[in-house]
């Protein structure tokens, strides 16, 4: 390793950017940090602000590098990050002679070396290293009164908020109104010029998760047949109907003021005693990845609970800037690594954080989860749906069973020894080898309408379906 | 749900769709749970109720004609072990088309392995993949009664249990096992079907083609498919048998390709006959030539110049014209007997250069002794790598690393991946993915260290077949 702290300021694109590096280079922040022992190359996996570690490579001979995180500063700081552990303390690093797939895959989409920063020192100009190892100086001391002050106006920052939410639930109700009075025939063919409307307003009355929601629903409408969309509105709006009764019974509930207006952060999660925490093996099952309307990329990574005696889920759910571009999940499908997730505070827990991750677990079956007494598959979603009607994407475990086609070559998913009794549809398209295999176990995503199927547990072993 | 909740949310589904107020139309229980002070509030608390009902008390009706596919059929040899998905499915993925995808499928199954059918299936329509598949072809090509294709002899009394895939392969093997049985079947099974079917069954006549199968394809000339009694006579010339003895009229077309070709005499002491491509005056006669070539047998040819077929490789002027070299491999291919076949690709391989990758076109036809010989001598001269993949039939993970370093291909390839050259680099990729099809898992493992020393990056995806390779060294190739 031929790093010097010179090379890291010159690298940083600011002196801010070195700042909050030097922040970063706690180990406390680097679940794994490893370095090749033949290649010039390092790597680790540093806890930002999304649920999903990010994954940070510098090859310490040309200075390329790649991070996950969604920052357009470049380098990132988890960039420098890594490289200044590299370079003040490369004990940190365990060596090893192999590189991990995501690694290997940045390295053959690389092209052709970057160029050492040393041939433009111009860029070191207005950057310290040494003014941001400087510890930060404490805040000043708060008096009483000031203290007092900032409350209130926090309290009425909170009142503001509360009053406009409250607001937009309102015109919330009475468009949802305004739609059953002229018809969903036309509401679903419109779809997308009023529920864009609406989201505007519920963004500018401080309803952002809500306007998010609402504007998605065009998009989720189009994906089904014509004859399914009327119902699938009614679904969907009677959902929002009893959000928002939720809300303005309980505003201060911190799953429905994550629905509506906005989520806690990451430090909230982890600061609070109330959220739960499990630590477990766990299995990517798979990961669903959307586009929005507001400009933004959905990145859900649906977890299972490979200790849990019943089917036990969790999604690491980031969003970033779509104009950011392609970017790699910390995890790939049938991963297992053992963590400690914390849950946000839900009737249903399901989004977490990776509080720590703890080494990787080898493969395996699913464990044997004891079905339904009644034989019901969604089961589990009727308990969901007592808990939280307002949601719509609920994780199951379905029994064995098989992929059959409908006469339109629609696939369904078939409990099996049951042909002629519970079937459930299947979203989108299937994989044709599919229909060929025995699925002892699937793990799908049930929206009341259709199937996203995650992952199966097959005789030819784990198949990824996401 | 009873039927009158249903009744009534099917009620309430239109009132909402045509638009207006539906509140009167809701089962009398659900307008109870919903009564409000306002039309608008009692309208909304219907709309959760009913989304409610929706969501959990309906499922969607399954319809009665569910189709199921037959279980996919297990294959001979174990699965890949999942340790090594991930380097077979960057193969894959590196591979631009079916067929090196196919090759991928060959090299692994050469080392005791099938594909996990989620990594790759071969199409339904698929001749090129290892026999193994040929189950998962016919379950693709779309088997649709409870029948699969068994494992049993293939026999007139069996035929119609096999799937054409399965007994394609099962009568390639009874070719070579046993051709007079194979014959039968083919004469006795193929007369009832179509003419495509009859020409696919033809054509296997070329595995185990001997004296015997004459008076079988001779009979095909009254064949009503034009295709199947070209095939015949293709296979009858191979056997030596003269496709147009008669011959010698204006109309004969061999005697109208012969005119193509000039007969000369070299050497000072022992005079012998030379042939040497005439060169066409316009780019009709140019096209006639190559018309000719495709269509007329090398057996009636060298008798018109009253020469054996060996005799007349050996006269040949090869380097004179280029196009006419490739037209006169092409059709010594098509219908030169074995013996030529052979002694044409000892002829090209041991020119080397241009000509030995002109003996590509006779892969086909070669047994596997000589289509090491040609590949190692392209490798030699390293002048065109890229023809290695398009050699037909090669057997894969054969190649050593002696047959590599002694040649021009590794400095060649150790020059490329640390030049500049964009093209070049990009094509030393390519052809490290076909030596990666080749290679044994030694040689793999060695060039990847090679290349790597040179500057190609150690990640780089043009590996990844070389890196399946090397990976499968427990497994050498069957």
């Amino acid at each position: 390793m031929q790093l010097d702290l010179k090379t890291i300021e010159a690298l940083a694109p600011d002196q801010a950017s070195l700042g909050a590096a030097a922040k970063l280079t706690k180990r406390s922040n680097w679940p794994r940090l490893e370095a090749h022992e033949q290649l010039p190359l390092i790597w680790g996996e540093c806890q930002g602000s999304g649920s999903n570690p990010y994954r940070v490579a510098f090859d310490t001979s040309d200075y390329g590098y790649k991070c996950t995180c969604p920052s357009r500063k470049f380098p990132c700081k988890h960039i420098l990050a890594l490289a200044w552990i590299g370079a003040t303390a490369p004990a940190s690093f365990a060596r090893v002679d192999q590189t991990p797939d995501w690694v290997n895959d940045w390295l053959g989409r690389r092209r052709k070396p970057g160029q050492p920063p040393a041939t433009a020192p111009a860029r070191a100009e207005g950057k310290s290293i040494d003014e941001a190892s400087r510890p930060e100086e404490a805040p000043p001391v708060e008096d009483a009164a000031a203290a007092e002050r900032r409350e209130a106006a926090q309290r009425k920052r909170a009142e503001d908020t509360r009053s406009a939410v409250s607001a937009a639930l309102d015109e919330l109700d009475q468009w949802i109104a305004d739609q059953l009075r002229l018809g969903l025939a036309g509401f679903v063919d419109a779809s997308s010029e009023r529920c864009r409307r609406i989201a505007a307003r519920l963004v500018d009355l401080k309803a952002a998760a809500l306007a998010g929601r609402i504007d998605e629903l065009p998009a989720k409408l189009m994906a089904l047949r014509g004859e399914e969309r009327p119902d699938a509105a009614i679904r969907e709006l009677g959902k929002l109907v009893l959000l928002a009764k939720a809300w303005r019974a309980a505003p201060d509930d911190a799953e429905l003021k994550r629905l509506v207006s906005t989520s806690e952060t990451r430090d909230q999660i982890l600061a609070n005693p109330d959220a739960v925490q499990v630590e477990s093996d766990w299995e990517v099952l798979g990961e669903k990845i959307e586009t929005r309307r507001d400009g933004l990329v959905s990145h859900a990574t649906w977890l299972l609970d490979l200790k849990s005696t019943t089917p036990r889920f969790a999604v690491l759910l980031d969003f970033f800037p779509a104009s950011a571009g392609r970017r790699s999940g910390a995890f790939a499908p049938g991963d297992r690594f053992r963590a400690r997730l914390v849950f946000y505070p839900s009737r249903n827990p399901l989004r977490a954080l990776v509080a720590d991750r703890l080494g990787d677990v080898a493969p395996g079956a699913w464990p044997a989860f004891v079905p339904d007494a009644a034989g019901d598959p969604l089961a589990a979603y009727a308990a969901f749906q007592d808990g939280a009607p307002w949601l719509s994407d609920c994780p199951v475990i379905l029994p064995a069973g098989a992929i059959a086609l409908d006469e339109k070559d629609g696939a369904w998913w078939q409990a099996a020894g049951d042909p002629h009794g519970i079937a459930l549809p299947v979203a989108g398209s299937v994989n044709q080898t599919l229909l060929g295999l025995d699925l002892a176990a699937t793990a799908a995503l049930w929206n009341g309408a259709r199937l996203e199927l995650l992952a199966s547990q097959s005789s030819i072993g784990r198949l990824d379906l996401s | 749900m009873n039927e009158l909740d249903q009744a009534g949310l099917a009620r309430l589904r239109d009132g909402w769709i045509s638009g207006g107020g539906a509140f009167e139309l809701a089962p009398a229980e659900w307008k109870e749970v919903a009564a409000a002070s306002s039309p608008d509030e009692q309208e909304r608390r219907l709309l959760a109720v009913a989304a409610q009902a929706l969501d959990v008390a309906l499922r969607p009706a399954a319809p009665k004609t569910l189709k199921r596919r037959p279980p996919l059929p297990v294959l001979a040899l174990p699965m890949l072990p999942e340790r090594l998905r991930p380097s077979l499915r960057a193969a894959l993925k590196y591979a631009a088309d079916a067929r090196l995808k196919t090759r991928v499928a060959t090299l692994v199954a050469g080392r005791g392995f099938v594909l996990h059918p989620m990594d790759w299936m071969p199409a339904a329509t698929d001749q090129e993949s290892p026999d193994i598949y040929a189950p998962w072809v016919d379950w693709q090509a779309g088997a649709d009664s409870e029948k699969q294709s068994r494992r049993e002899d293939l026999t007139a009394e069996t035929w119609d249990d096999f799937y054409p895939a399965a007994r394609r392969s099962a009568l390639i093997d009874l070719r070579r096992s046993t051709p007079a049985l194979a014959r039968a079947l083919i004469e006795t099974k193929g007369a009832g079907e179509p003419a495509e079917v009859r020409l696919a069954l033809i054509e296997l006549m070329r595995f185990g083609l001997g004296a015997d199968d004459v008076p079988f394809l001779k009979s095909l000339s009254a064949d009503r498919s034009g295709k199947v009694r070209e095939m015949a006579g293709r296979l009858l010339a191979r056997l030596g048998e003269r496709g147009n003895p008669a011959g010698g009229g204006s109309e004969d077309p061999t005697a109208e390709l012969a005119a193509f070709i000039e007969e000369g005499k070299s050497g000072f002491i022992r005079r012998r006959a030379t042939y040497a491509p005439i060169k066409p005056k316009s780019q009709a006669q140019q096209a006639r030539r190559a018309d000719l070539f495709a269509t007329c047998y090398f057996g009636d040819l060298v008798a018109r110049f009253g020469k054996t077929e060996a005799d007349f490789i050996g006269a040949w002027q090869f380097g004179v014209d280029d196009g006419a070299d490739l037209f006169l491999v092409r059709m010594i291919s098509v219908s030169g007997g074995d013996a030529a076949v052979a002694c044409l690709a000892d002829l090209l391989a041991a020119a080397g250069g241009r000509l030995a990758i002109l003996g590509l076109q006779l892969t086909a036809r070669l047994d596997s002794g000589r289509k090491r010989v040609l590949i190692r001598q392209i490798l030699n001269d390293a002048q065109n790598l890229a023809a290695l993949t398009l050699v037909e039939g090669a057997e894969a993970g054969w190649l050593e690393w002696g047959d590599l370093a002694k040649g021009k291909t590794l400095p060649a390839l150790r020059s490329a991946v640390s030049g500049d050259n964009d093209v070049t680099r990009r094509n030393a990729e390519q052809y490290l993915e076909a030596i990666g099809f080749l290679a044994s898992p030694v040689a793999a493992e060695k060039l990847i260290g090679e290349v790597v020393a040179a500057g190609l990056p150690p990640a780089s995806p043009s590996l990844s077949l070389l890196r399946l390779n090397a990976a499968l060294s427990g497994n050498p190739t069957k």
